[in-house]
């Protein structure tokens, strides 16, 4: 299996795969856009990884309108112009029918302008912080409202918290999304002085001061809860200090949007068991799909590999794209478009995925608690929630509605009645 | 009398299986609430649960919080543990055992909260139980959700406490509860008075708990015990909203509700019988509305004096919860007492920060204090030894899984594969290029590249697991204010180890004499009979050698990646070339100022670290150019270049 | 004087001789104005080689002839990218503003408009307040200006400071080093009012050309960064000949000496400083745009590092030594680390060239600073020589 599986990347990643069955004319070809070498390559080479897997299991599946399906993996190197520069070769040099990639908000930035410009097909699978709505990405991801106002309601209702420390790494995830849970834990009555939010920067390490301030947020006797939207390896720091200072969860309890299973594989957990994450999918969920993925993946890639949220979020975009375009009968890029909205999915997680008119998914989200061995406890499952491009709770978005199948507009100003504008804002 | 024991025997089997029978009764009426509980719903069947007064009921709960309480496909619940697909049952009740395939059932999941809820409910069982675990349990219950109906358990079991520390720790939590909640006015006051010394988060959340009030505005002063009377000028905009929230005044005009109001008033292309292509501007805007408004087709616009005139005719003020006036002037006395002492524990406490990243960026600098300040070679890769060693140690724990044996064979392992990455180093590269000093510090950038890269290609971009021992886990707690963790301390020693350790070797040994010698006047040096070469390659090992050490420090302290060597080069060269090159002390007090200085900036400025590190960097680049022979400069003739 | 300056310079004919052809050949080849054989995406790619060439030319000045090794000149880079992408970002979504308050029944009002701009540009990282830095936005005058001032200034202040205070070799690297740094933490900040880590995106999309295809700005870009290349190339070698180029040089090989013979030696490296920071600025300029995103993460020290790595390879103290090895590494870079390189199977181990790209670079720098210190065009002016 690793030698086979080896040489198929090396030859997908020549961009020759000739993997297109030979009756085929027009063959079908999927454009994998991510990162497999500098910083982000270890969180985006497990997606390529992922979309490779599920193409092979769709050509042994009889491939797509009677194609085989050929990979193009092209790799963006964790460098944002490069990713522009690889989509426009993508589309433009390899003609792909979509585009299957992207991690970093910055990443995708930079290639929609690219996209938008070509007419190509993007699906995006991270958790991301919303506000944008373009014409050629499905976004298979988290908006805030599927991850962070959950994990909010469940820190305000279930745990009782009546004090905020938003800490987060200083870039536009965490800004944006601090931003909107700061108005609405506001509209929720947390007084303005309850809210302590701090930046720091990409892979922090001196965390002693900024949690010896999180704990003296508890001197006026409220009930104090952590949301972190720390990124990456700065949360090892993070969390062993937390550790250090012998902080459990029931007493200040945090709850992380950007640690995953991948994550925690870099920490102890033992003294981090009950602190949580949200997320739309865990691991440890247990459903038949999900042990079926699992077994797949771990044959497929390894027996110490775990699997992750954007990976399911790709599992159901490459398949969603797949039966679009059967629907459609073509891989063209508006038609398949047109057949996405609406098109239903079964999640891992159980319960089923919806492609809404504003290119987002309705899922569920779910809460976990770390244990001990690096998994998450799932304690919280909500009914399907529908991504929400524009946020509710930013009056300057709260206007703003995203519908592509009716209104033809992903920024539709509902006061004014008018479409600000029809590419995105980039 | 066989036959009688035997009767008794079924008569006291029949009561229990009775009252079996009613704790999975009572379970199973509450079964919702049990099998999805929340905190706002689950008291109702923890109530019932108490009141019934079975023994079985404290197991079931712990057992519950433990989340191993199984439900049943058909509904009934079960205290069970997994073992591969099958489950280990024990009746709630009889506590019969059991197995059964593990698909049938459904783990309880009580979040958080409920667990929380659930642990004060158990409380009344624990408090005096004989075990010590349980009764700490409860006390650490008492203390996450206070409640007055505690205080008079809580007292009760404080006499029969057989453990000293626990004991101490009822009476303080007792104290607590009595400022709060007990009864008689002049107890509750004697306890606050004996908080003024106490500057724990507990005690401030007692005495602001007691000293919580809301603001609100009325056209008169409230009767009630007010805590003060509030200036509305001070932020009359504020104010005034509050105002409006509160329905005494109309809403202020903002530029939205004009421009509204326009729109819903457009007559033939004008409005207010201004044209709409004249409404470009504000002034004209506000003079179409007042028109408008004139003509009463929108209310009259709010100006500042009509806001100001407002404010004045309302008294705003915050009230306190507490009625008694008495218990809320000694409640502010002892906070604002605490509040000082908390202030100069504050204080301390960020010093103690500072001092604990200076000995941070001392450690990681170092090595360099020794290749680049004594010997004056330039080596960009000095943060790659300090990943080697941190890697070091990640791959000893793999092999060894005791921590601190781990830790005990990582560290000298980590100085001697370092030493011999530096030696070769030096060898193969540096000795050829000690005359070209910027050349070194490119083609030492170049080994940092492919050191880098190397690592990432063994280990991976994620971070690796470097595990402290358990005795380094936890913090030394001196307040709640005060407190560092061990492995920082451990840090701070280790840095004192090493500087006495290179100050003896450089000026108490052989060695030392002779790299001094080597240092100043190489071909003089090698005319009194020293190998330059030899003294070179030792030198250079040697401070590499101890970049290993402090990578498997930083290691255990933050993160083990391949990119953590980067991170600390920029900031450790600053540390030698601000201290002063030539000199251990000064590379001490480089350290010293770059940490104490980044953690002064940081407490301006709390919100953002980065800032901190940004102005930090600036400070520096500043302080060179007035001073560039650093903090502690050489004089005389080593001063020359 | 102008003749004397071309013949100590053969290569400068040579160079714009060789720079005109290959321009003529990629636009010839190129989709919008010829045979198709280039892509766009590959046009832009060597339009930003060249701006890259230029850059290295610079670095090669004020390292190679005047012997300060600075790793800050990508910062002077990046600040001359973010002064265009300022104006770009600013004008492009004012248009799209307008046109959608345009169909309001009320003319908006400049606070109006103002807020509106704000909010596109700055919504995305949370925030939708204008902040100072950009004033000047909304002229593009003004902000090709700064392209030029700001990276001056910038350079002029810091080396007044640094040369006043004789810090020299290592020390002014590290100096330099901490600047870059210092500015890339700036930006990386949301507060510094240019998106953060974000940066500024979209950049490709030149306003008022809204309908001209990609493929024709590439190759407009691409002409205009040869042409801009060409004239960097010759205004240097013009700085680096005579009189002046010979106190630089000697201030390379021992400033005490020129300083002793009466030149003010501060002065001199001050001018080569800061006018290497302005022709930097300018590469910035002409590069981001065709690279369709700056953000913090370019300026970082390590892209400095590399820069005086392309030098080095290229060969120092020759001008074309710097295009060189810009060019020749960059490209090689991107050729590497796209996957173009065969991967190399050793029966037990694959050498994935991705992965390997990096220990290769580094190594082959260690063996290019102890082996070949002239770089490639020592090479060059070996087999030049050679000939009779």
């Amino acid at each position: 299996m690793t030698l086979k599986f080896s040489s198929y990347v090396t030859a997908a990643i020549l961009g020759s795969a000739a993997m297109a069955a030979a009756d085929c004319a027009d063959p079908v070809k999927v454009g994998v856009l991510h990162s497999l070498s500098g910083t982000m390559a270890i969180s985006e080479t497990t997606l390529k990884d992922t979309m490779l897997m599920l193409i092979e299991k769709q050509n042994a599946a009889g491939g797509v309108l009677g194609c085989q399906i050929e990979a193009v993996v092209v790799d963006p190197a964790s460098d944002w112009p490069l990713f522009a520069e690889k989509a426009r070769e993508l589309l433009t040099v390899h003609d792909v029918d979509v585009i299957f990639g992207n991690w970093t908000s910055v990443s995708r930035k930079s290639v929609l302008p690219v996209i938008e410009e070509l007419n190509g097909l993007l699906f995006y699978p991270v958790q991301y912080e919303g506000e944008e709505s373009s014409k050629n990405v499905f976004y298979t991801g988290a908006a805030p409202n599927q991850q962070a106002i959950p994990a909010v309601d469940y820190f305000l209702e279930e745990l009782g918290v009546e004090k905020f420390a938003l800490l987060g790494t200083d870039y536009v995830y965490p800004r944006t999304t601090n931003n909107i849970l700061e108005q609405y834990l506001k509209d929720k009555g947390i007084a303005a002085d309850d809210i302590f939010v701090n930046y720091t920067p990409f892979g922090h390490s001196d965390w002693a001061t900024i949690v010896g301030d999180v704990v003296a947020l508890g001197e006026d006797g409220k009930q104090v809860g952590v949301i972190s939207t720390i990124n990456g390896d700065a949360n090892i720091g993070f969390y062993k200090e937390l550790a250090a200072a012998d902080i459990s969860a029931d007493d200040i309890p945090v709850v992380a949007f950007s640690v995953g299973e991948e994550e925690l594989s870099g920490l102890d957990t033992s003294n981090l068991v009950g602190h949580l994450a949200a997320w739309n999918y865990f691991q440890s969920a247990d459903t038949p799909a999900n042990t079926e993925f699992i077994d797949a993946w771990k044959a497929f890639a390894g027996e110490e590999r775990v699997t992750n949220d954007p990976m399911e979020a790709h599992y159901i975009g490459f398949n969603m794209w797949v039966n679009a375009a059967t629907e459609a009968g073509t891989t063209d890029v508006d038609a398949v478009r047109a057949a996405m909205y609406g098109q239903e999915f079964p999640n891992l997680t159980g319960g089923t995925a919806v492609m809404l008119p504003n290119h987002h998914l309705a899922k569920p989200v779910l809460i976990g608690e770390i244990t001990a061995d690096g998994q998450f406890d799932i304690i919280s499952q909500t009914k399907e929630v529908p991504g929400d491009a524009w946020t509710d709770f930013l009056p300057d978005s709260a206007k703003l509605v995203s519908d592509w199948k009716e209104l033809g507009c992903g920024m539709f100003n509902t006061e004014t009645e008018t479409c600000v504008q029809l590419t995105s804002n980039y | 009398m066989r036959r009688i024991f035997y009767a008794i025997a079924l008569c006291f089997g029949t009561v229990m299986a009775a009252q079996a029978q009613e704790l999975q009764t009572i379970l199973q009426t509450h079964a919702d609430e049990i099998a999805k509980p929340s905190r706002k719903t689950v008291n109702v069947a923890l109530e019932d649960l108490v009141a019934s007064g079975l023994p079985t009921v404290p197991g079931f709960l712990e057992a519950w919080v433990e989340k191993s309480v199984w439900q049943r496909g058909d509904g009934q619940f079960f205290i069970g543990a997994v073992e591969d697909d099958q489950i280990n049952l024990r009746d709630v009740d009889s506590g019969a055992e059991s197995t059964a395939d593990k698909s049938d059932f459904k783990q309880l999941k009580p979040n958080g909260g409920v667990r929380r809820v659930i642990g004060t409910a158990l409380v009344q069982f624990q408090l005096s139980d004989d075990n010590l675990t349980r009764r700490t349990t409860a006390v650490a219950s008492i203390a996450r959700r206070p409640a007055a109906d505690q205080l008079a358990p809580l007292l009760a079991s404080v006499e029969g406490e057989p453990d000293p520390a626990l004991k101490a720790r009822k009476i303080q939590l007792a104290n607590f509860l009595s400022a709060r909640f007990a009864d008689n006015p002049e107890d509750r006051i004697t306890a606050i008075n004996s908080l003024a010394k106490d500057t724990s988060v507990e005690a401030r959340s007692v005495l602001n708990q007691i000293l919580q009030n809301s603001s609100g505005v009325a056209p008169s002063e409230p009767e009630g015990n007010i805590a003060r009377i509030l200036d509305p000028m001070q932020a009359p905009d504020a104010y005034y909203a509050e105002l409006v929230e509160a329905g005494f005044a109309p809403a202020r005009t903002g530029p939205a509700v004009i421009r509204a109001a326009l729109e819903a008033n457009i007559v033939d292309g004008r409005v207010g019988n201004i044209p709409l292509a004249q409404l470009g501007t504000d002034a004209a805007r506000e003079r179409a509305y007042a028109a408008l408004a004139k003509e009463g087709l929108a209310p009259p616009l709010v100006t500042t004096q009509t806001r100001d005139h407002a404010l004045g005719e309302y008294v705003f003020y915050d009230l306190y919860d507490e009625p008694n006036a008495e218990i809320t002037a000694a409640a502010e006395a002892a906070l604002s007492s605490v509040e000082q002492r908390v202030a100069f524990a504050q204080a301390a406490d960020l010093a103690l920060d500072g001092l604990s990243l200076a000995s941070i960026y001392f450690l990681a600098a170092i090595g360099l204090a020794i290749t680049f300040g004594v010997m004056g070679v330039i080596n960009m890769a000095h943060g790659e030894f300090i990943m080697m060693g941190a890697y070091t140690g990640y791959v000893v724990q793999t092999f060894i899984p005791d921590y601190t044996v781990s830790i005990l064979v990582a560290l000298p392992l980590a100085f001697a594969i370092t030493f011999g990455a530096g030696v070769t180093m030096e060898r193969l590269v540096i000795r050829h290029l000690y005359h070209r000093p910027l050349e070194t510090l490119l083609a030492t950038f170049g080994i940092s590249i492919a050191l880098q890269q190397l690592a990432k290609n063994i280990f991976g971009t994620q971070a690796r697991p470097l595990t402290s021992p358990d005795w380094l886990d936890g913090a030394w707690v001196i307040s709640d204010v005060i407190a560092i963790s061990y492995i920082r301390i451990a840090i701070f020693v280790l840095a004192l180890l090493f500087l006495a350790l290179i100050l003896f070797v450089l000026k108490r040994t052989r060695l030392g004499l002779e790299v001094r010698a080597v240092t100043q006047n190489p071909g003089m040096a090698a005319s009194m009979g020293i190998n330059p070469d030899r003294i070179n390659m030792l030198t250079f090992g040697l401070g590499s050698g101890i970049a290993g050490i402090a990578g498997v420090a930083i290691g255990l302290y933050a993160k083990v990646t391949s990119e953590m060597g980067a991170d600390y080069i920029v900031q450790s060269f600053m540390t030698v070339v601000v201290g002063g090159v030539g000199n251990v002390w000064g590379t001490l007090a480089g350290a010293s100022m770059i940490g104490f200085l980044q953690k002064g900036i940081e407490w301006l400025n709390p919100s953002n670290t980065l800032a901190a590190q940004t102005y930090m960097i600036l400070f520096i680049i500043l302080f060179i150019q007035f001073r560039p022979k650093g903090i502690v400069a050489l004089k005389g003739r080593a001063a020359a270049d | 004087m102008r003749k004397s300056f071309l013949s100590e310079n053969p290569s400068v004919l040579w160079f714009i001789a060789a720079l005109g052809l290959f321009t003529l050949m990629v636009t010839l080849l190129s989709e919008a104005t010829g045979a198709g054989l280039i892509s766009t995406s590959f046009v832009k790619t060597l339009g930003k080689t060249l701006c890259l060439c230029l850059i290295a030319i610079a670095m090669d000045v004020v390292w190679g002839y005047c012997g300060i090794l600075s790793l800050g000149h990508f910062a002077f880079f990046g600040i001359g990218g973010y002064a265009i992408g300022m104006w770009l970002m600013y004008a492009r979504t004012e248009g799209i503003v307008l046109e959608s308050l345009a169909g309001q029944t009320i003319p908006p009002t400049p606070q109006e408009i103002s807020d509106a701009i704000g909010n596109q540009i700055f919504g995305v990282v949370g925030s939708s307040e204008f902040p100072m830095i950009w004033a000047f936005a909304d002229s593009l005058f003004l902000q090709l200006l700064m392209v030029v001032l700001v990276p001056g200034l910038l350079a002029l202040v810091f080396g007044w400071l640094a040369f006043r205070s004789r810090v020299t070799g290592v020390y002014l690297s590290i100096l330099t080093q901490a600047m870059t740094l210092a500015l890339s933490l700036y930006l990386f900040q949301n507060d510094s009012g240019l998106r953060g880590n974000n940066g500024l995106s979209g950049l490709q999309n030149i306003p008022g050309f809204e309908g001209t295809p990609q493929s024709t700005i590439a190759i407009v870009f691409f002409l205009i960064s040869a042409a801009a290349l060409g004239a960097g190339y010759v205004f240097f070698a013009w700085i680096v000949s005579g009189k002046m180029g010979s106190v630089i040089k000697g201030i390379r090989d021992n400033e005490a000496r020129v300083r002793f013979l009466g030149y003010h030696v501060e002065s001199y490296k001050l001018f080569v400083f800061t006018i290497t920071a302005v022709i930097s600025g300018i590469a910035g300029a002409l590069y981001y745009p065709q690279a369709g995103i700056i953000n913090p993460g370019e300026i970082a020290p390590i892209a400095s590092i590399y820069l005086a790595v392309w030098v080095a390879i290229g060969g120092r103290g020759r001008l074309y030594g710097a295009v060189i090895g810009a060019a020749f590494v960059s490209l090689l870079s991107s050729w590497f680390t796209g996957g173009g390189a065969p991967d190399i199977n050793l029966g037990f181990y694959t050498i994935q060239w991705t992965d390997w790209w990096l220990v290769l670079l580094g190594v082959s720098f260690v063996a290019v600073t102890l082996l070949f210190p002239k770089g490639i065009g020592g090479l060059f002016d070996y087999l030049v020589r050679k000939q009779p």
